[in-house]
């Protein structure tokens, strides 16, 4: 904890495309509230305070000492913010799955921006647009000129924008992983080397997965977690649902697992791995029990959404990064 | 972060056979510009005393911790420039080679093309070894034991060599005795030796000899282990399990041969004159040359090249079979001085010691010799009718004379072709070697290391190998032996250490590798709760690495880093050579 | 067309490795598009070197294995295959053609089999135009 005579340091949260969980996970550290308070001014946190833009792009280079940004990186605000805080901080965390690998707003990166725009502005059920407006960066009107930040093309994550320091996974983080490393901040703790993934385990989740585990990971078919009954106790491989569980880093506490659903990967994973969609299609494909390509094919049949499974919280972070057209 | 590393790089010229089509001195000197490469040359021969003289001297003047060639296959002199590295202080796992002679010089025919080509491929080469790691080669003692597999004349012969040197011998024939094919033979070519009496005394010996085990009615599942260590279970015809251990293995499983009742125009099966070769030695065995009816053939027709040299049976030639078809034309001269004797031929393959004069000396025993088109136009065989006065009629366009024929016959011999053993691929499963697309077991080398497989302690020999005479198969049998004595005389051998390693840090424990294994090496640690990679088992095949999801598994000297940044390499410099 | 693709090739060493090299000793000629790493079994192929490879450019991957049943590694091969297939399925979600992966047998003694194969799925690969994923990868925003 922080003693009265330290200088407490200078905080701020952003949110980039984001849902807003990761901004509630800061919030829920409770109680810790006071610990953190006492240690940290919060200068910048926009879901929580009202301090404007200018008011960071007064402030002086490197002037705040820790930023989480949590969301990906969408649109021209997005970025601007990314790198308008990478100036003033001295570290800059990709708080959550998001900022980390491109998190569920990176799903968009199967579609161009042309394609959603249709879907939002033209062909949802509930929208009648019959002049085809779409948002435009800028619009004139007698008062004057009207800004809206550009929609980009493609969703990136924070480090393809900017320089990041640490990444602190989860889709929200685990609120005392948030903690513990706010602490180790405050504290002055040896910090890891620049790049590193803090805040999780380099074991990936079967490691604390609390499911009996064997090596008969044989598959014939797979299931989506609703066309099978769980038995509640073996592990989802081997019922034939998918998890993701084995190239994910643990730290969350295997909650979803707790909950009887498998692993989706919002933890992101373990060192050493570029691709861990790649690395679990691997190790998928390798369960497949058949020889022949007929018979593959009908087992791959059983995956409805490959891509958006094995990539569900890392498409804009992984080596390929979008959908081409 | 990344320390500095000093990479040498050497271009070979292979003469002409790179430098032709390749600019080496371009690929040296663009090369030359790649980070931590400290010098880059080229050389005329680096396969070469001096070649590798050059690597060893430039290790140690420039004090380079790694070395790139870039020359012909790795799998013809990795192991040469190896050993160079290792002379001059190196660990030879700092050793990269880049393949521009098999795949580029001469595949391609456009210079700036191989050349650009030649400098991706060592670009690649650069920048996988700056993650190459030195590995410890583990030296392990040879279990002076052998198993040979097959006791035909090439098994019994590679048996008694060892054997008769002191060196134990497990010997696992699959039929209820010793000999092969050579114990259904009545008379060899061109010497016309008798085959009993080369073979049985050979047996005699083998039985003899307390160094050999022989055991019959066996078959062999699966081999465990690698070079020095092997260990097999067999089940002998006396059904009692039996545990061996032997440090090599000789695979002399032999061949079978072709079933002609696949070729229409024979009529094999259906017209009851038409006969194997192997058919016909049996009556030679016997000393009665009978057609099924019982009486003396007045005509008799030898078919060559059935199943053999022609692209719906077997393209290869199946070497053995013309002299064969000559020495069957002369015990039936002596025989039957009276008979008509058709050889029906496509050419006559005559190589060997004694065999062109045997040809010769045959030719002039009143045999007519009739030439067909083996690969568009085989001959039919019918039954003849009554007043044809024979029982069969064999019709084709003679070659030589251009005349459509008919040629008489009471009794056909089909010169079967010889193929891989029913079981070939058994065997190959079991002692892991290759084979060829046509089932016969590929050599290390096909000139350089004839017996010698692509597994350690594994050796080819005989008819498994391809289709061979008595004289070949029995030198490569003895070549064998001697291989092994040699090492067995050694008493270590030196084991690959390309194995698959846990990262017990990062390993989760979710076992999806167990299972990968072929050879069962990975288990899981219960206590640990990680995976162990047993190194002894381990072949190196690196699938566990490509299955592990948490990238725990990492395959030596084929890792992920060194793979990737291969491909980095490779593709940097796809477009142009990035100068640095 | 006129631009000259790149096609980056995992080869088995046993195999397929072996058959490049035979095809080089017959003195085959065939199309110089062709980039071989080599890899101990087509099981180790791992799908990060073939994201890998179009990440840096390649217009082309082949992966070539020993023939079904032939694996000098007994089933490496089927691990490959039953990878290729469900990465064929991944790749039409990302927008690549199915071309742009091929896998095939190759053996040892199969030269000419690969030298046919380089021509032909050379010419695969060139019909399909440069394959935009590197450019993409490069321009994002």
């Amino acid at each position: 904890m922080a003693k009265e005579e330290k200088p407490k340091i200078k905080m701020a949260v952003y949110w980039g495309a984001a849902c807003g969980g990761c901004c509630v996970s800061v919030l829920d550290v409770h109680e810790k509230l006071f610990d953190v308070v006492a240690a940290a001014d919060l200068v910048f946190w926009p879901i929580a305070l009202d301090i404007k833009y200018k008011d960071v792009e007064a402030m002086p280079d490197g002037d705040i000492d820790l930023t989480l940004y949590n969301g990906a990186v969408r649109n021209s605000e997005n970025e601007r913010l990314a790198k308008l805080l990478r100036q003033k901080s001295k570290i800059l965390v990709a708080y959550g799955s998001c900022a980390h690998m491109g998190g569920i707003p990176g799903l968009a990166n199967f579609s161009t921006r042309e394609e959603l725009f249709e879907r939002i502005y033209d062909t949802t059920e509930s929208t009648e647009n019959p002049d085809n407006i779409r948002p435009q960066p800028e619009y004139k009107v007698p008062e004057g000129v009207l800004e809206l930040p550009e929609f980009y093309n493609d969703v990136r994550t924070l480090n393809q924008v900017v320089d990041v320091d640490y990444y602190l996974p989860g889709c929200p983080p685990q609120t005392e992983r948030l903690v513990e490393v706010f602490m180790a901040i405050v504290t002055g703790a040896e910090l890891p080397s620049k790049g590193s993934v803090v805040g999780a385990l380099d074991k990936s989740q079967c490691d604390e997965c609390p499911r009996e585990k064997s090596d008969k990971k044989l598959v014939k078919r797979f299931y989506r977690p609703f066309e099978i009954e769980d038995d509640g106790k073996t592990c989802f491989l081997e019922q034939g649902v998918i998890c993701l569980g084995p190239a994910t880093r643990g730290g969350c506490g295997v909650r979803c697992i707790e909950g009887n659903a498998p692993c989706r990967g919002c933890y992101g994973p373990p060192p050493d791995v570029p691709d861990p969609g790649a690395k679990m299609m691997s190790a998928i494909a390798t369960m497949i029990d058949e020889n022949d390509p007929e018979a593959i094919e009908k087992v791959i049949d059983t995956i409805d959404d490959p891509a958006g499974t094995f990539y569900r919280f890392s498409l804009p972070g992984s080596i390929l990064r979008r959908k081409i057209t | 972060m990344e320390e500095e590393k000093r990479i040498g790089v050497y271009v070979c010229w292979c003469g002409t056979n790179i430098a032709k089509m390749v600019d080496v001195v371009d690929v040296a000197k663009e090369i030359g510009k790649l980070p931590n490469v400290v010098i880059a040359k080229d050389y005329k021969y680096m396969c070469s005393d001096p070649g590798q003289e050059l690597i060893i001297k430039d290790i140690k003047e420039h004090n380079l911790d790694r070395v790139v060639v870039s020359a012909c296959s790795p799998r013809i002199h990795e192991l040469t420039f190896r050993k160079a590295l290792q002379n001059a202080g190196l660990n030879p796992y700092m050793f990269e080679m880049a393949n521009i002679r098999e795949q580029v010089s001469w595949v391609h025919t456009d210079r700036g093309e191989a050349t650009r080509k030649a400098k991706s491929l060592v670009a690649a080469a650069v920048n996988r070894i700056t993650w190459h790691e030195s590995l410890d080669k583990r030296t392990v003692d040879i279990n002076p034991a052998t198993m040979i597999i097959g006791g035909g004349i090439a098994g019994i012969s590679a048996a008694l060599e060892i054997g008769n040197s002191g060196r134990k011998i497990f010997l696992i024939e699959k039929e209820n005795k010793l000999g092969g094919h050579l114990a259904g033979v009545d008379l060899t070519f061109p010497y016309m030796y008798s085959a009993d009496q080369i073979l049985k005394p050979l047996i005699k010996q083998v039985t003899n000899n307390p160094n050999i085990e022989v055991f019959l009615n066996t078959q062999i599942d699966e081999v465990f282990g690698y070079v020095g260590n092997f260990e097999t279970k067999i089940t002998p015809g006396d059904g009692k399990e039996v545990e061996l251990k032997f440090g090599n293995v000789i695979v002399a499983s032999g061949l079978k041969p072709y079933d002609p009742g696949g070729i229409e125009n024979y009529g094999y099966g259906k017209l009851p004159n038409v006969i194997t070769s192997l058919e016909f030695e049996q009556m030679l065995k016997k000393g009665k040359i009978v057609t099924k009816e019982g009486a003396e053939p007045k005509n008799v027709a030898i078919i060559h090249c059935v199943g053999s040299r022609n692209k719906d049976y077997h393209e290869y030639c199946s070497r053995i079979c013309c002299m064969t078809a000559l020495k069957f034309s002369n015990q039936l001269r002596s025989a039957l001085p009276d008979t008509n004797i058709f050889e029906c031929y496509a050419d006559i393959r005559s190589f060997g010691k004694g065999c062109e004069e045997f040809y010769a000396q045959t030719s002039r025993k009143d045999i007519m010799f009739l030439m067909f088109d083996q690969k568009n136009d085989l001959p039919r065989i019918r039954k003849a009718e009554t007043m044809d006065e024979c029982d069969m009629l064999i019709e084709f366009n003679e070659l030589l004379s251009g005349e459509d024929i008919e040629v008489p016959a009471d009794m056909v011999v089909l010169m079967v072709a010889l193929e891989a053993q029913e079981n070939a691929r058994d065997i190959a499963h079991a002692v892991g070697v290759s084979m060829c697309g046509n089932e016969f077991y590929i050599e290390r080398h096909p000139k350089l290391d004839p017996v010698a497989t692509t597994t350690d302690g594994v050796y080819v020999v005989g008819g498994c190998q391809s289709p061979k005479d008595i004289p070949d198969s029995i030198s490569q049998a003895r070549a064998a032996a001697a291989r092994i004595l040699a090492t067995i005389n050694i008493g270590q051998v030196e084991v690959e250490v390309t194995t698959a390693v846990v990262n017990e840090d990062i390993c989760c424990g979710c076992q999806t590798c167990v299972n990968v294994c072929p050879y069962t090496a990975i288990s899981f640690d219960e206590e640990k709760g990680v995976s162990v990679v047993n190194e002894v088992l381990c072949k190196g095949c690196g699938t566990c690495g490509s299955t592990c999801p948490t990238g725990a598994i990492r395959s030596r000297h084929f890792t992920d880093k060194q793979i990737l940044s291969q491909i980095e390499g490779l593709m940097s410099t796809s477009i142009e050579l990035q100068e640095v | 067309m006129s631009y000259e693709p790149t096609i980056v090739a995992f080869l088995c060493n046993w195999c397929s490795y072996t058959g490049a090299d035979l095809a080089g000793t017959s003195r085959m000629k065939y199309a110089s598009n062709v980039r071989i790493i080599r890899v101990m079994c087509s099981g180790r192929v791992d799908p990060t070197f073939v994201l890998s490879a179009f990440k840096e450019g390649a217009d082309g991957v082949l992966i070539c294995g020993c023939h079904p049943g032939d694996c000098h590694y007994h089933e490496g091969n089927y691990k490959c295959l039953r990878r290729y297939h469900l990465l064929q399925k991944y790749f039409q979600q990302m927008g690549l053609d199915k071309d742009r992966l091929r896998l095939e047998w190759i053996s040892a003694s199969e030269g000419r089999q690969f030298a046919e194969l380089v021509d032909s799925y050379t010419e695969t690969v060139k019909n399909l135009g440069p394959c935009k994923m590197k450019q993409v990868i490069e321009t994002l925003t």
